[in-house]
């Protein structure tokens, strides 16, 4: 159950990864920086599990679960969810400048 | 397809095959032992006790480690300062018409429901999974949904960007100003039972010491900002439609 | 007093910018600058309990091992030192520049500087990635913040290099905190010492790799020259100047902490990263026309040199690295400050162009010159002297390699710096031999930049002699035994 998790978040993160090195579409590299986000918080859950277990919530109905992770994965959420939100602001004032959102025209800045 | 891009996305392909099984064999030599040890053992034993809170991972997120929340909330105020710094607004526009009337007075039904679910979230974010974060997000999904359904005149004329501002601000100082209590009373920044504020039983609303303040604090500060984001930059559609 | 108070002092000023502006509609100069002196004050406070008694603070009164701690010791205060003065100049140019109107740039500024001295003083992993982060956004949004398209176009670049950064910092805390439960600075260096070898290399691989993409070293140094070129004139000096300086402490503290004992491959890579930066970054700067740009790409090179400094993972090497930090931070923030006073008179940024103008001040040139031969290196001037120190410590601790680079790299910065100097002195000649018609651009004024410039050249000077002095020498040895004295940071912050 444990290695499910981190195989797929394994496989997503990658899948980020290329996405941003290899896609022209702007818009598909912000996608593809969500995609890391998303896997590393995977990654983060998944350490805290212990199979069987429960929210951590008191009083606890058996073993609860490792809260540290859950903590660092809401503080993560926003993080990510701020560095998204303002590359999609300088997408749009890009767009407006070059009238385009691939990588290989907005070049302006070279050398 | 050239040669050039081929070759380079091979490249980048080989490059994350390669990372990703990185990846995977420092995962396969942990052993995993499925306890809870260190700082998250006393956490899980002693934090209704510490901190009156019976959620945890709020009592993680705003007793022990609240320092770390503090420094995400400013995340979010320096982004939505830097998007407002963007696409500055220099005059509102109503130009959007809402949709129908049977929507406009359904919502109007359906809108004391939201906003007390948000409210619920916030405050009892100390007793069940929610949190000033939730809630704030909750709020600010409301403020489109207004938006969607009466307009962008509807913004401009019950919640102007200045009030938002404030809101915001009035989040982030409660926030600042409750650590600094802390620091004045000499228990040190952010501290919670140990400066003072009533613990109460836990497991009742009023309990956690400051955790409920700070869950308001966050929640005003995020929702005002998230409602910012949004109305800041749906305004450049309008343009493009208005001219 | 608290350490915190240096984090939450910018912080509070920050939040209340928003409230002044509803009173206010453009803030009074006299306000921001209180605020600035108070965060200033709070800083220099906190760099000197840093310097004079190594002290930790726990926040919210829980233990160490439960809570977050703030540490300042003798390598954070030198770095807290270098920033605040930064800051402080840097807002003292953007007062005079544009007043009080642009009220969301200094709100955006002071939240940068609670995040610089947030990043310096943590001891907690994952609070250290809390406030990177702030630091980041905050520095994608002084970039882009003059709102001309290549600001836009940099600080997209900044951000998605950054963010990547960031994402890979992250895995490392993930792994980390799946290894070992443990997420304090100071717990951390024992607990690693246990974990398999390759849950090592993955940690080793992601952090240095986010903090290499952070920093700007040069396979992954992209968004630096876009970066620093497109932002206005006190933005890319506080860029050049301090806000990598923060990255390399970061990468310092991080490498010797959880490193130097448990597995030497980061250092050898630190130093391979230090030379290509600067055979890099001086190879790309000599191709430039653009001045702003060709300072950027020196900026490249010169964090190279700090990053052979550090990759000695010795006391010395470490201690002569902090001291070219000090010294590129004077010479990069004069030079930024004076090349935007010429290029701003004389309407353009092109080397070539303003050779053929005649608007340039003579005093502007010759402090432009000292600078210039201070960065190239030579004696007695600063940059020579943390030059020669990092030199001697690299072939002792590294190898000849990193030694010929900075030898080769010397040679080539001292190339493209003569072009710059003979542009810019050949524009003086035009104006002082002809064309009357331009004296309107003329009035010397006296001001605060001006001054600020004239000082750090001066101290420039005054560094480079000091440098020969042995009690100044032993002060920075120091700082490099306090990076690589692991023991002594855990019995700092575990109070022990």
């Amino acid at each position: 159950m444990l290695m499910l998790g981190y195989s797929s978040a394994v496989v997503i993160f990658c899948t980020g990864l290329y996405t941003i090195m290899a896609r022209r579409n702007l818009f598909k590299t912000v996608i593809g920086l969500s995609l890391m986000e998303a896997s590393v918080l995977l990654v983060i859950v998944t350490s805290g599990f212990i199979p069987g277990g429960v929210p951590p919530i008191a009083p606890f109905r058996g073993v609860a679960v490792n809260p540290l992770p859950h903590a660092f994965t809401l503080t993560a959420i926003v993080i990510g969810a701020s560095d998204i939100a303002l590359a999609l602001a300088f997408i749009v004032k890009l767009n407006k400048h070059y009238g385009t959102a691939d990588i290989d025209k907005i070049r302006g800045l070279r050398g | 397809m050239n040669i050039r891009l081929a070759l380079s996305r091979l490249a980048s392909m080989i490059l994350c095959l390669s990372f990703g099984m990185l990846l995977f064999q420092g995962i396969a030599a942990l052993d995993m032992d499925n306890r809870v040890t260190g700082a998250a053992a006393h956490y899980l034993s002693n934090a209704p006790a510490e901190t009156g809170a019976n959620n945890i991972v709020s009592a993680i997120l705003f007793d022990y480690r609240a320092f770390d929340t503090l420094g995400e909330s400013t995340v979010i105020f320096t982004a939505v300062c830097g998007i407002a710094m963007l696409f500055p607004r220099k005059q509102i526009l109503h130009s959007a018409r809402g949709l129908s009337f049977i929507t406009r007075r359904g919502i109007g039904f359906v809108a004391p429901f939201i906003l007390m679910y948000a409210a619920a979230i916030i405050l009892t974010g100390h007793l069940s999974p929610g949190g000033g974060f939730q809630g704030g997000t909750v709020l600010a999904t409301f403020t489109v949904l207004m938006c969607v359904v009466y307009g962008s005149g509807f913004e401009s004329t019950h919640l102007p960007p200045w009030k938002k501002d404030l809101l915001e601000s009035a989040g982030a100082l409660l926030f600042a100003g409750v650590g600094l209590f802390g620091l004045i009373v000499g228990t040190g920044f952010l501290s919670n039972l140990s400066a003072g504020f009533p613990s109460g039983a836990p497991g009742t609303l009023f309990s956690a010491g400051s955790i409920p303040f700070l869950n308001i604090a966050v929640a005003l500060k995020v929702g005002a900002g998230l409602s910012t984001i949004f109305y800041c930059m749906i305004n450049i559609v309008e343009d493009r439609r208005g001219s | 007093m608290s350490l915190v108070l240096a984090v939450v002092t910018p912080l509070l000023c920050a939040f209340l910018i928003p409230v002044f502006h509803l009173v206010w509609k453009t803030l009074p100069v006299c306000l921001v600058g209180v605020m600035g002196l108070a965060s200033l004050a709070a800083s220099l406070a906190a760099a000197c309990t840093g310097w004079v008694s190594p002290a930790a603070s726990l926040l919210g009164g829980w233990p160490p091992d439960l809570g977050i701690v703030l540490v300042a010791d003798r390598l954070a205060a030198p770095f807290m030192l270098l920033t605040s003065m930064g800051v402080a100049t840097s807002l003292v140019c953007s007062l005079e520049k544009y007043g009080g109107g642009p009220w969301r740039y200094y709100a955006i500024f002071f939240l940068l500087a609670a995040s610089m001295n947030g990043i310096l003083l943590t001891a907690d992993l994952f609070n250290l990635f809390v406030f990177y982060e702030i630091f980041s956004v905050a520095a994608y949004l002084l970039v882009a913040s003059s709102m001309s398209w290549q600001a836009m176009e940099a600080g997209l670049k900044y951000l998605v290099l950054g963010t990547m950064g960031a994402l890979f910092f992250l895995l490392g805390t993930a792994f980390i905190f799946m290894a070992t439960g443990i997420l304090n600075m100071a717990l951390l260096p024992e607990a690693l010492s246990v974990v398999p070898r390759e849950t090592l290399t993955v940690i080793s691989t992601c952090l240095v790799l986010g903090l290499a993409l952070k920093t700007g070293a040069f396979p992954v140094h992209f968004w630096l020259p876009d970066a620093h070129s497109s932002a206005q004139t006190p933005v890319s000096a506080l860029l050049s100047g301090a806000l990598v300086k923060v990255s390399v402490y970061a990468l310092t503290r991080i490498s010797c902490l959880f490193f130097l004992s448990n597995g030497g491959g980061v250092f050898r890579v630190i130093t391979i990263m230090g030379v290509l930066s600067i055979l890099g970054g001086h190879l790309m700067a000599f191709r430039q026309d653009d001045i702003k740009r060709l300072l950027a790409f020196s900026t490249v090179a010169q964090i190279g040199y700090i990053l052979v400094g550090v990759g000695c993972a010795s006391a010395a090497g470490i201690a002569a690295a902090v001291f070219h930090a000090i010294n590129h931070m004077l010479m990069k923030m004069g030079l930024f400050i004076t090349s935007g006073d010429i290029c701003e008179r004389v309407g353009t940024r092109s080397i070539r162009a303003i050779k053929d103008t005649a608007g340039v001040l003579p005093a502007n040139v010759a402090i432009f010159t000292v600078f210039a031969l201070a960065i190239v290196g030579v004696p007695p001037l600063n940059g020579f002297m943390s030059k020669w120190f990092i030199m001697l410590f690299s072939v002792t601790d590294t190898g000849l390699c990193p030694a010929l680079a900075i030898a080769a790299g010397t040679i080539i910065s001292a190339a493209y710096y003569y072009g710059v100097v003979s542009a810019l002195v050949g524009s003086v000649v035009r104006r002082n031999t002809g064309s009357p018609g331009n004296n309107d651009l003329d009035s010397p004024t006296v001001s605060a930049s001006s001054v600020i410039t004239g000082t750090f050249a001066v101290l420039c000077l005054l560094a480079g002699l000091a440098a020969l002095w042995p009690p100044m020498q032993s002060s920075f040895l120091s700082i490099g035994e306090t990076a690589v004295d692991i023991e002594g940071y855990a019995r700092l912050v575990l109070g022990k």
